[in-house]
């Protein structure tokens, strides 16, 4: 077996800019996901299952405040984590700070789209015909 | 910016055991949980937007095929997040160990712990599909 050179282990001077908010943004939205996210598959996928909701679940469910405070916490950190996520990926395969930019301002509009549209919905509540 | 190919050879071919396979999975999950992310959130908005939609795209989610996907969901919410504590734990109180061996073990060690959390889920889901889908079990 070859040897292992244990990596050395470096400290560097961090410059507070944006991929530094973004980064940190990345690490303590993953906590909060943890019970946020794991919470929600627990409830809906294992103890609730999709075979016993309908649009009545919904509204019964968002007839609690609480409820609908977790969706949104849910919404505003699952959602921006993982397009951060996805614009981490994407910048692995894109060198040109130009194409950067525009990707960002790119995943930043989906992003906001997305969330408008979630955060509405969470709001608005159930409209029953 | 490389293109697919010297993407998916470069991944294949690079043999980097755990510590490559720990990185294309936390990479793949992620992807993968945010994919189905952007379609929920647009789903659930039904209720408020399109409400007499809502009921088919639960139909769609309770079908066999998306059922199997759900399966698979778990898994990638499951292990992203062990993944992801993981690297936190290491970065913010054991960063010595950011080294190949303790990495190996670790990876095993974090797979190990996403099987155990998914197996009962993936037990439950599974019946609940037998149940429902196929009337099994009194369904």
């Amino acid at each position: 077996m070859a040897t292992i050179t244990p990596a050395p282990v470096r400290t560097i001077r961090r410059p507070s800019n944006y991929e530094n908010a973004a980064w940190r943004w990345m690490r303590y939205s993953a906590f909060l996901l943890i019970p946020l996210a794991w919470g929600h598959v627990l409830l809906q996928d294992i103890i609730v299952g999709v075979h016993n909701m309908d649009i009545n679940y919904v509204a019964m469910r968002w007839a609690n405040i609480g409820w609908r405070i977790y969706d949104i916490l849910l919404l505003a950190f699952a959602f921006a984590h993982g397009v951060n996520g996805l614009r981490q990926v994407l910048f692995d395969y894109i060198s040109t700070s130009t194409t950067r930019r525009t990707l960002s301002r790119v995943l930043f509009a989906f992003w906001l789209v997305i969330s408008l549209i979630g955060a509405i919905a969470i709001f608005g509540g159930v409209r029953m015909d | 910016m490389s293109s697919l190919k010297t993407t998916v050879t470069g991944y294949a071919g690079y043999r980097g055991r755990e510590g490559q396979l720990s990185f294309l999975l936390h990479r793949f999950t992620g992807l993968g949980t945010l994919l189905f992310l952007a379609i929920h959130i647009l789903d659930t908005a039904t209720v408020y937007f399109i409400p007499s939609l809502y009921d088919h795209a639960i139909a769609l989610y309770q079908s066999t095929l998306f059922g199997i996907g759900e399966l698979a969901l778990v898994f990638c919410v499951i292990f992203h997040g062990v993944n992801g504590l993981r690297i936190a734990y290491l970065d913010m109180f054991r960063p010595k160990d950011w080294e190949i061996r303790r990495q190996r073990s670790g990876v095993r060690a974090t797979l190990a712990i996403s099987m155990v959390l998914w197996l009962p889920a993936a037990f439950i889901m599974l019946r609940n599909l037998a149940i429902h889908n196929f009337g099994m079990f009194g369904g």
